[in-house]
C-alpha cells in the first residue's frame, strides 16, 4: 500500500468523525444558512453605520487636508457619535448570535474546497477577530476602561478598516446565498403546491423565536443605554456609564481640572487670553476685559466620543468677533491652546467655517452661571458640530493661521 | 437539507479585490501606527478576542443550550434561552460599571458611573425576565387556544369510528 493510499482513508475517517461529532454537538436547526443570512444582513447594516459614523468622528478629530468639518448642522456630531455608540452596543447581541449560528462551520472538514473557498475562509479570521476586538474595545472605551497599552483611537480606527475590508470579502462570497435566504420562503408541499406563508413549520417558528430573542436583547440594550444621549430617556440609562443630567453644573465632565493639572493656573490672577499669529493687532486680555466684551449666548450640544451628549446654554465671546478685533484675515483658521501641560487634546483646531461661525464661542458662562473649574473656567471653547474632546477647556491662547 | 454552494463569480471576485485591498490598507495602518511591544500587545488582543470566543464563549453557550434542553420543558425553552442570552449580554455590557473601572480611571470625577450599578443591573434583569415570563404566558395561552380550536373542529368521517 502506498503512502497516498493509506492517507486517503485516514482523511476520510477524520472527516466522517468530525461530521458525526458536529451532528451530535450542533443539533439545533438554527445553525442554518437562513438564520446566518438574516443575522448577517442585520450586522452588515449595523457595521456599515458604525464604520461611516466612526470615520466621520475620526475625520472630525484628525481632519485630512481634503476634509473640512462643517459647522452646521450644530448637532450633527451629536447624532453621528450617538448613533455610532448605540449601534455598536446593539451589535453585540447580533454578533454573538451570528457567531453561535455559524460556529459548527469552524469544524468543517476538509477546511476548504477550492482556492476561492480558502480565500473566503481566510478572510473570516480578520472579520471575526476584528468584529470582536472593535466591539470589546469600544465598550471598554465608553466605560473609560483601558486594560491595554496601545492607543485606543488608533487601534480602533485601523482595526475598523481591516474588519470592514474583510466584511466586504465575506459579503461577496455569501452574496448569492444571502440573497436567496433572506427572501420570504414558502416551503413546497408534497404535490408541489406552495403553502401559505402564515402556515409555518417548526423550524421557522424556532428561528422566529430565536431572532426575536436576539433583536429583543438589542432593543433592551438600546433602551437602557440610549438615554445618555437622548435626554427624554435619561432616567432609563441604567446601563450607561454617564447620565446627561449628572455632574458639575448639571452635566457630565470628561476630564476634571485636577486630572488636567490646571487647578492653580486656571485660578491664577495672572491668567490672560492671548490672540496671536497672523493678525495685525495681537491681543492680550485679562478676565475682566473678556467679561467687558460683547457677549453672545447660544444653545449648543457637547457631544463626547464616548457616546454621551447634552445641550446647554453657553454665553461668551464669539471667536469671530475676537478675530475681527485682532485684524485676522476673513478666512483665517485658528489653533486653540489650553492651559493644560503637554498631553493629548491640549490643543484643537478651528477650520475657517468653524472659526467664523457666530456661535463658536469662548464661553465664560453656562446656563447663566460662571463656568465651573471642571467645565473649563475661566474660558472654554464651545462650537457647533464638534467632538467633545475638541471643545478645548481652560483656553489661554488663539494662534491665528 | 444540504444546499448546493452557489456563488456569483463577478460579485465574489470584485468584493475580494476591493475588500482585500481595504483589509490590507487597515493592516498596513496598524503596522505603521503601532510599534514594537505595543503592536505585539495589539495582536494579543486581536487574536485573543477570537480565541476567547471560539474556545470559551461559544462552547459555554452550547453547553448552556444543552443544559436548558435537558432541564426545561420544550414549551418554555425558547423563553428561558432568550432570558439567559439577554442576562449574559446585560452583565457583559454592565461589567465595567459593576466593577467601577471608570472610577479607577477618573478618580474624583463624580459624573463617571454615577449610579449604583448592582441595583441598575438587577432592575434591567427584572425587566428582561418579566418580558420572558410574559412571552411564556402569551405563547401558552395561544397554544391552548389553538388546541381547543382543533378539538372543536369536526373530524373527518374516516376518523369518526
Amino acid at each position: 500500500m502506498t503512502d497516498r493510499q493509506s492517507s486517503e482513508p485516514a482523511a476520510t475517517t477524520l472527516g466522517t468523525r468530525l461530521k458525526s461529532l458536529q451532528h451530535d454537538l450542533f443539533r439545533s436547526s438554527l445553525h442554518d444558512e437562513r438564520t446566518a443570512a438574516l443575522l448577517g444582513s442585520a450586522l452588515g447594516v449595523t457595521f456599515t453605520i458604525c464604520f461611516a459614523t466612526g470615520l466621520y468622528s475620526h475625520f472630525a478629530q484628525h481632519p485630512p487636508s481634503w476634509f473640512l468639518l462643517p459647522s452646521r448642522p450644530a448637532g450633527l456630531y451629536r447624532v453621528t457619535q450617538g448613533l455610532h455608540v448605540a449601534t455598536g452596543l446593539a451589535s453585540i447581541p447580533l454578533l454573538l448570535a451570528k457567531l453561535w449560528t455559524v460556529y459548527p462551520k469552524l469544524f468543517t472538514w476538509p477546511p476548504f474546497s477550492s482556492v476561492a473557498n480558502a480565500l473566503e475562509r481566510l478572510a473570516i479570521f480578520p472579520l471575526v477577530a476584528g468584529s470582536l476586538f472593535l466591539l470589546f474595545t469600544g465598550l471598554a472605551n465608553i466605560n473609560l476602561w483601558y486594560p491595554w497599552k496601545f492607543n485606543f483611537p488608533i487601534a480602533h480606527y485601523w482595526a475598523a478598516w481591516t474588519t470592514i475590508g474583510a466584511l466586504i470579502v465575506h459579503i461577496g462570497a455569501k452574496w448569492s446565498i444571502t440573497r436567496r435566504e433572506i427572501r420570504p420562503q414558502r416551503a413546497p408541499t408534497a404535490n408541489g403546491a406552495r403553502v401559505h406563508p402564515v402556515e409555518v413549520d417548526a423550524v421557522t417558528l424556532e428561528r422566529r423565536r430565536f431572532l426575536g430573542a436576539v433583536l429583543g436583547t438589542s432593543a433592551v440594550v438600546t433602551l437602557f443605554t440610549i438615554g445618555q444621549t437622548v435626554r427624554p430617556l435619561r432616567k432609563l440609562a441604567l446601563l450607561a456609564p454617564r447620565r446627561p443630567d449628572t455632574g458639575t453644573q448639571g452635566f457630565p465632565v470628561n476630564r476634571t481640572a485636577r486630572a488636567a493639572y490646571v487647578v492653580d493656573s486656571a485660578r491664577s490672577p495672572d491668567y490672560r487670553l492671548v490672540v496671536t499669529g497672523k493678525v495685525s493687532r495681537p491681543l492680550t486680555l485679562t478676565l475682566d476685559q473678556l467679561r467687558a466684551l460683547p457677549q453672545r449666548t447660544a444653545t449648543l450640544p457637547i457631544a463626547c466620543v464616548e457616546g454621551w451628549s447634552t445641550s446647554q446654554v453657553w454665553t461668551g465671546i464669539s471667536v469671530r468677533d475676537l478675530l475681527t478685533m485682532a485684524g485676522a484675515r476673513p478666512n483665517a483658521a485658528v489653533h486653540v491652546v489650553s492651559l493644560q501641560p503637554a498631553r493629548s487634546y491640549r490643543t484643537s483646531d478651528l477650520n475657517h467655517w468653524q472659526a467664523h461661525d457666530p456661535d463658536t464661542l469662548l464661553a465664560l458662562e453656562v446656563n447663566g452661571e460662571p463656568l465651573a473649574l471642571d467645565h473649563g473656567y475661566p474660558l472654554r471653547l464651545i462650537g457647533p458640530d464638534r467632538p467633545g474632546v475638541m471643545q478645548t477647556k481652560w483656553v489661554t491662547k488663539l494662534v491665528v493661521q | 437539507m444540504k444546499r448546493q454552494h452557489e456563488t456569483n463569480p463577478f460579485v465574489t471576485w470584485s468584493c475580494a479585490v476591493v475588500g482585500g485591498a481595504i483589509c490590507l490598507y487597515g493592516l498596513h495602518g496598524l503596522i505603521r501606527a503601532l510599534d514594537g511591544v505595543i503592536s505585539r500587545q495589539f495582536l494579543q488582543w486581536f487574536v485573543g478576542a477570537d480565541l476567547a470566543h471560539d474556545l470559551i464563549v461559544a462552547p459555554a453557550a452550547c453547553a448552556v443550550g444543552v443544559i436548558v434542553a435537558r432541564l426545561v420543558p420544550t414549551s418554555a425553552r425558547a423563553q428561558v434561552r432568550a432570558g439567559l442570552f439577554a442576562t449574559a449580554i446585560v452583565i457583559a455590557i454592565a461589567w465595567a460599571p459593576l466593577r467601577s473601572y471608570g472610577h479607577a480611571s477618573a478618580p474624583g470625577n463624580t459624573s463617571v458611573e454615577p449610579l449604583n450599578y448592582a441595583t441598575a443591573v438587577a432592575t434591567v434583569l427584572l425587566v428582561v425576565w418579566a418580558l420572558a415570563g410574559g412571552w411564556l404566558v402569551l405563547s401558552t395561552l395561544r397554544r391552548r387556544a389553538n388546541r381547543s380550536q382543533v378539538d372543536r373542529e369536526p373530524r373527518p368521517p374516516s376518523l369518526n369510528r
